[in-house]
């Protein structure tokens, strides 16, 4: 039962400062003591790395994070994929639970590719707001999934969705610990290390890269995964940027096509990250990777520096 | 399917609006005649839309009033939109009657501006960022059908001014899609959105992308301010303490109004100036004294500097 990935004999002590009311204000503070700079402990195999990512839609969390969950998965690790929204609003000609209930169907194929977990908290698209409703059903996936790392949106991004969905991720730090919070769903023991999904905006400040995973192995699982999501590369996305009539009727024509356009973009990760990949991998692999993910540490789950915080992640 | 649609959210509008005040009844009118319609794609300066979209009835007067002017002369089509009616703010007027006062106010600000008012009709110090006020938002964008919409930054010193800069982003790039709002037809391409200068240094401090030389129509500028009785003579002196330095002639009173607001910033006297020396030249940077400045937004459309230069009146 006791999870022992990640802990390193302080439980005994954190759970007795837990009980009193005060006390979880000095659990944190010693948990960051603790674990600033020390040693990553070793994980075991029988408590594999427990992980949850959290988008706006269905499709945020495989196309900014599906290598890194691919190979997560592949290395033994339980990845759930979470879309707080059904995506209900994300077409031109389609809408309400029908388009849901597609996307549902879309997401579980890509799942099963990437091999791992999905779900949807089930909102609606577009209508994300930082409540307490939203807040406690973020909590309690987060919860259920006994996750020891949450990947989200940055709260700055060009999407409400997305800018909330980030808020909301930021809004359980911490909280996911505390009993008294959805005290149906047990608290997390310790709060998770929690990650920010990469973004192009600068204001009020700009992405940095803390880890950046070589994704090159998996990247047929990645492409295949978004391919899988008929609705939204072949028909809504194109659309709503203009350019539908572009899109090739033959299936492989139009994979190759999916490739060229949203290649470009995954591309600027790596050269965000080619310093980080170099120290990683080392020179010869660094410089080779092509396409990377990267991510950014949130300052509210538990902390993490350097190398430690790059051993949680696949390599 | 799509009139029987607006017909049925016109319905109830309007009867809600007959319950409420005249002021709010005109803004159901005004919401049927720019329902309906497809936005179609403007390259050519004379045929752009903006919209300017201020918490109060007087913020985007005051932080924009000179580029509508400038931009109006020009023709083109500028709205200026106030979330809140306004009814809190006086020291001893309030509620429907003060709104009405306030929109009366705004009307005549906006004559002399040369461009269209309305107003969201949300209470005064009770705006929050809720799904409700940002589909307000979206539909008053896509009826004008803005190519650029302007705004105040979320950060700023008063709630109704962060929470409408908030609701504003939030707006941006959701115009586009469909399938939200689905009443009002889509903008085809998301506006350029920028924010209002402000003072305000955190979490970073106002960037001056556009700066506009406001000299040429600042007596209409000017105007368009006095003519907010309530505000400029009444509400804003007494609340900062110096209603008793108020002169009780109108011609004093608007000289007194000019010289305490307007004294105009010559050089490196004016807060911009670098950026006007940029945009307007050196030489004419050292005579320019009155400056309205824009940032640009990353939610919205994002055209390059010499580009978003262009759609600004010089």
């Amino acid at each position: 039962m006791q999870r022992r990935f990640l802990s390193c004999g302080f439980s005994l002590l954190t759970v007795g400062l837990t009980v009193l009311l005060m006390g979880s204000f000095t659990q944190i503070a010693v948990a960051q003591t603790v674990y600033k700079g020390g040693k990553a402990p070793a994980r075991e195999g029988k408590n594999p790395l427990r992980v949850i990512m959290i988008g706006a839609h269905p499709d945020d969390a495989e196309v900014k994070g599906g290598g890194t969950a691919a190979l997560w998965a592949e290395q033994g690790a339980e990845v759930m994929l979470v879309a707080v929204t059904n995506g209900d609003a994300g077409h031109q000609s389609q809408g309400g639970g029908a388009l849901a209930r597609r996307r549902a169907a879309e997401c579980r194929r890509s799942a099963e590719i990437l091999g791992v977990s999905w779900r949807t908290l089930d909102f609606h698209d577009g209508e994300v707001v930082p409540s307490l409703r939203a807040r406690e059903a973020v909590m309690r996936v987060i919860r259920q999934w006994q996750a020891d790392i949450v990947i989200s949106h940055r709260t700055n991004d060009y999407h409400p969705d997305h800018r909330y969905a980030g808020q909301l991720a930021q809004d359980v730090a911490y909280m996911c610990a505390v009993p008294n919070l959805c005290p149906d769903t047990p608290r997390l023991e310790k709060n998770p290390v929690f990650m920010y999904f990469a973004d192009r905006f600068q204001k009020p400040n700009a992405f940095t890269v803390d880890v950046a995973v070589d994704v090159d192995r998996v990247m047929d699982k990645k492409w295949a995964s978004i391919d899988a999501m008929d609705s939204q590369m072949y028909e809504w996305l194109p659309w709503v940027a203009g350019y539908l009539d572009e899109v090739p009727e033959d299936k492989a024509a139009r994979f190759n096509w999916l490739k060229q356009w949203r290649g470009p973009r995954m591309l600027g990760w790596t050269e965000k990250s080619r310093d980080i990949l170099i120290q990683r991998y080392g020179k010869e692999r660094g410089e080779k990777v092509k396409f990377a993910e990267i991510f950014e540490l949130c300052e509210y789950g538990r902390g993490w520096a350097g190398e430690n915080l790059w051993s949680l992640f696949p390599k | 399917m799509r009139k029987k649609m607006m017909k049925y959210s016109f319905l109830p509008g309007t009867f809600l609006a007959a319950l409420f005040t005249l002021a709010v009844f005109q803004v159901a009118l005004a919401q049927t005649v720019y329902k309906g319609g497809e936005a179609s794609a403007r390259a050519s300066r004379e045929s752009l839309r903006v919209i300017m979209i201020g918490a109060h009835p007087d913020d985007s007067e005051y932080k924009g009033g000179g580029t509508a002017a400038l931009w109006a002369e020009q023709g083109v089509k500028v709205m200026l939109v106030s979330v809140t009616n306004g009814d809190a703010g006086h020291q001893s007027q309030g509620g429907g009657a003060l709104a009405m006062r306030r929109a009366a106010e705004s009307r005549r600000s906006a004559e002399i501006l040369g461009v269209s008012w309305r107003t969201l009709n949300f209470h005064d110090g009770e705006l929050v960022p809720s799904l409700e006020a940002r589909w307000a938002v979206i539909r008053a964008i896509r009826e004008w059908k803005a190519d650029i919409v302007i705004s105040p930054r979320p950060n700023d010193y008063h709630p109704d001014h962060r929470y409408t800069g908030q609701l504003v982003q939030d707006a941006a790039y959701m115009v586009v899609v469909p399938n939200i709002c689905p009443d009002t037809p889509r903008l085809e391409r998301n506006p350029v959105f920028m924010y209002f200068s402000d003072g305000f240094k955190k979490p970073y401090p106002f960037i001056a992308d556009v700066v506009v030389d406001v000299g040429p129509v600042i007596e209409k500028k000017i105007a368009a301010l006095a003519e907010m009785d309530s505000q400029m003579f009444e509400w804003l002196p007494w609340v900062a303490g110096y209603l008793d330095q108020v002169p009780k002639d109108k011609e004093k009173r608007f000289e007194w109004y000019r010289n305490r607001r307007f004294r105009g910033r010559k050089g490196q006297e004016n807060r911009f100036y670098e950026q006007v020396a940029e945009r307007y030249g050196k030489a004419h940077a050292e005579k320019i004294q009155f400056v309205e400045a824009f940032e640009l937004c990353e939610y919205g459309s994002r055209p390059a500097r010499e580009k978003l230069w262009e759609l600004f009146p010089k």
